[in-house]
């Protein structure tokens, strides 16, 4: 079996999916269902204490998927570490999507501070999953401080414009040793694959499924753009190339071969 | 009176009747515990230390619990 091995964890599904911007609860437990995922990510934020039933873990079934809580909010490495401690006592694991994003405007990674949150971390017990800008020195880095994975941005967070960062993601597949997961940017299906194919051992999708019109058939739409471009990077997709290369046969015409000068 | 900063909102309460572990100041809420992790002055409590672990005037807390995200 093809198998994503994380960590100590072996998956069937190579599609995370993120639990925000979903209209209901109702509503994500139907695409998460359908989406066949294992993993979904969490954020941890304040209790609302003017409207105490804010609570959304009730719709998500914790036996049937591994919560990853993120680091979403955190501005500097201090605070990620913060964040990343609450988790694990909400949790009781030690899994966390790293991410800390001062750029409100483009939401990038800060690579200097996600490093040094990373190594904390790491040292501390945690199976950490950053989240990055396609950056192959930094996905080097964080793999060599001890990361579970790296997981580079194909485009801006929630900006659907696929892979942006193509050239900067295959160097990142083609020297990683920890599962490569494209995070971010992820708008269509054909994005998914499209990274697949390339290589990643998994994607992460939240606003493309949570935002469509109809979700539950997105995650749907996304499985099975994950599974068609696993299977196609398997496979072993041949080269492309400039100039036209006929599929059929180029003998046996039905004309006279003096008419072919 | 005495006040405890929940959340950041400074909450003040008649003296004597500060809630005495996070346990009650959460049934003060009408918080359910089991989703919801608390800092107090910075320290984490896990939920089942949420009945032992005492509030004293003056102390920050923080509930926090999951929402979603990607």
């Amino acid at each position: 079996m093809d198998k994503l091995v994380i960590a100590d964890k072996e998956f069937n599904s190579r599609l995370l999916v993120g639990t925000g911007k979903f209209a209901s609860c109702e509503i994500m437990a139907e695409a998460l269902e359908k989406s066949g995922t294992e993993i979904v990510t969490v954020a941890l934020r304040r209790v609302d204490i003017e409207n105490k039933n804010d609570d959304m873990l009730r719709s998500i079934d914790i036996k049937k998927y591994l919560l990853l809580p993120n680091t979403s909010g955190a501005r500097d490495a201090e605070e990620a570490v913060r964040l990343s401690k609450l988790a694990r006592a909400a949790t009781g694991i030690s899994w966390v999507k790293l991410e800390v994003t001062p750029d409100p405007y483009y939401l990038l990674p800060d690579p200097v501070e996600t490093l040094k949150a990373a190594e904390i971390l790491v040292k501390d017990g945690f199976t950490v999953l950053p989240y990055i800008n396609a950056d192959p020195v930094l996905a080097k880095k964080l793999e060599d401080v001890g990361t579970a994975t790296v997981m580079p941005l194909a485009s801006p967070i929630g900006s659907k414009q696929g892979l942006r960062a193509r050239e900067a993601l295959e160097i990142i597949i083609e020297q990683a040793n920890v599962p490569v997961v494209v995070d971010a940017g992820l708008g269509l299906p054909s994005h998914a694959a499209d990274a697949m194919e390339i290589g990643a051992d998994a994607v992460l999708v939240n606003t493309a499924i949570a935002t469509a019109a109809e979700p539950n058939q997105m995650a749907v739409a996304f499985k099975l753009a994950v599974e068609a471009g696993r299977k196609a990077y398997k496979a072993g997709a041949a080269a492309a190339g400039k100039r036209a290369s006929a599929s059929s046969p180029l003998t046996g015409f039905l004309r006279d071969t003096q008419e072919e000068k | 009176m005495e006040v405890l900063k929940i959340n950041g909102v400074e909450k003040q309460f008649p003296a004597g009747r500060l809630p005495s572990t996070v346990t009650e100041l959460l049934e003060q809420l009408d918080i359910k515990a089991a989703t919801v992790v608390a800092e107090v002055d910075g320290r984490i409590i896990e939920s089942k230390k949420f009945t032992g672990t005492k509030l004293h005037n003056g102390q920050s807390v923080e509930l926090v619990r999951f929402v979603g995200g990607g």
